[in-house]
Order: structure tokens, then C-alpha cells, then sequence
């Protein structure tokens, strides 16, 4: 599985909707989720299988339903990779401020 | 979280003016990013920037100038294939937004266009090291051994 089919699992905002339903009550069935989203069970199958087979979720049998719960670990990974690429322009930002700051010094002296 | 773009604000104490001409000149660029940059800094002016050496295993990336609007707005695309037109799908777009703030400039940084051209790809292009990291990394370390020097007796 590679990096992209994780990204575009998470891209779908529907998707991420499940994803913060099922971390807010600890995991979910189809049926569950279906109640609390503008959705078919039937859609809502289908995304949970979008991200179970990334990896995002994994089900379990419980009872004629699948329970579903978020993989934290690849939830994490995708998340560092984002805040990565967030934490090199913070840097980039405070060297444009630091730059920009000093010529203003300057022509004020 | 939206994970389609990465959104960055930040105050600084000088002229939108000269915030623009730092975001925008190749010359400042490369005093913050790259290691070297080529392009005019005017809406179609196209080049390249370029993280360490070509010589060795540096690597050159192309950059199209998108909007130029002193001092408000300076927006530019990068990392589409070398010689290709620049556009929604094969780039990532940054847009500096600059509004005036009392005696400085509130600086707003947008990145988008990472599901557009698929994440692998585009989180693969952050991996060229901003040739200041180092100076980052050493600088605070070289004014605390600094304090610590004349702190001595």
C-alpha cells in the first residue's frame, strides 16, 4: 500500500467524517456510522472498505456486523507527513520574518 | 484538519513592501529556501530554484510566478516536470497574502494542490533540505554557547 492511496482514502471528506466518528466513540459499524451521516449504509460500506484496505481501519465480526475502529498507528504516519511539510514552511516563515524585519531596521537608521 | 492545503500565518514588524520584495525576489528567496533561484518575479516569468549542487547530487526544480501584485499578493507554482506548462495537477501552488497591520504585515502562506497531484509525489518534492536548516540547527545553539561564555567570570 503506498502513500497515495492513503492520501486520497483521507481526502474524501466524508471519509474523514467516519474517521472522527469512529475515533469520538471508539469504533462503529456500518449500520452506526449510517445513522449519524447524510449516507446510505450501503455508501458507508463502501467507504469503510476504501479505508480498511489502506489500513486507516480495521474491522472485526461482532455479532451479523462488522465493528470498525481507526489503526492509530497509520493514522499517525499520515499525519506526521503532513505536519512535516507544515513545520519546514513554519521555518521558511521565520526566516522571511527575520529578513524582511532587519531591512526595516536598517532604513529606519 | 484540512488535508488538502497548509495554511501559515505570521506577524512581522516591517512595510508590506518589503515583506513582498522577500517573498517575491530571487535573491531573498534563496536567503530563505533555496539554495540558488532563477525566475523574473512577474506573473508568467518562469525558472528554476535549486537545492545544493548540481555538480554533486543537487537537483533543480521548476517555478512559475503565478500573481505578482506589490505589495499585496505574490503566488507562484513549483515542482511541475521541467519545460511543462504550470498548472493545477502536475504543481503545488504557495500564495503569500500581505495585509497591512499596524506598523508591520500580517504574512498568510498557502500551499495547496497536494491531492491534486497525488501525495506521494508532492510530499516527496519537501524532501529537498532548505540549505538553511544547518543554520537553523546551529544558530541558537551558537547564541547559548555564546551566553554561556560571557556569563563566565
Amino acid at each position: 500500500m503506498t502513500d497515495d492511496e492513503i492520501w486520497s482514502a483521507i481526502g474524501d471528506p466524508t471519509r474523514r467524517r467516519m474517521l472522527d466518528l469512529l475515533l469520538t466513540h471508539g469504533g462503529g459499524t456500518a449500520t452506526s456510522l449510517a445513522q449519524q451521516l447524510p449516507v446510505t449504509r450501503q455508501a458507508v460500506a463502501k467507504h469503510l472498505g476504501v479505508l480498511d484496505r489502506v489500513g486507516l481501519v480495521q474491522g472485526a465480526q461482532s455479532g451479523r456486523e462488522k465493528r470498525y475502529f481507526v489503526d492509530d498507528a497509520q493514522l499517525a504516519r499520515a499525519a506526521a507527513q503532513l505536519s512535516s511539510v507544515g513545520a519546514a514552511w513554519d521555518a521558511r516563515l521565520q526566516r522571511i520574518k527575520r529578513i524582511a524585519e532587519s531591512i526595516q531596521r536598517t532604513q529606519q537608521d | 484538519m484540512e488535508f488538502g492545503t497548509i495554511e501559515r500565518e505570521i506577524f512581522v514588524e516591517a512595510a508590506p513592501e518589503i515583506v513582498f520584495d522577500v517573498v517575491s525576489s530571487p535573491d531573498h528567496l534563496k536567503q530563505w529556501w533555496p539554495d540558488d533561484a532563477q525566475y523574473e518575479p512577474v506573473p508568467g516569468g518562469s525558472g528554476e530554484i535549486v537545492f545544493g549542487d548540481l555538480d554533486a547530487d543537487g537537483m533543480a526544480v521548476a517555478f512559475t510566478v503565478v500573481d505578482a501584485e506589490p505589495p499585496r499578493r505574490f503566488s507562484f507554482r513549483w515542482t511541475h516536470p521541467s519545460g511543462a506548462v504550470a498548472a493545477s495537477g502536475n504543481s503545488l501552488l504557495v500564495t503569500f497574502d500581505l495585509t497591512p497591520s499596524g506598523a508591520g504585515t500580517l504574512l498568510k502562506m498557502t500551499e495547496s494542490g497536494f491531492r491534486e497531484m497525488g501525495w506521494e509525489v508532492a510530499l516527496l518534492e519537501h524532501q529537498y533540505q532548505d540549505h538553511v536548516t544547518g543554520w537553523d540547527f546551529y544558530l541558537p545553539r551558537l547564541v547559548t554557547y555564546v551566553a554561556k561564555l560571557e556569563a563566565r567570570p
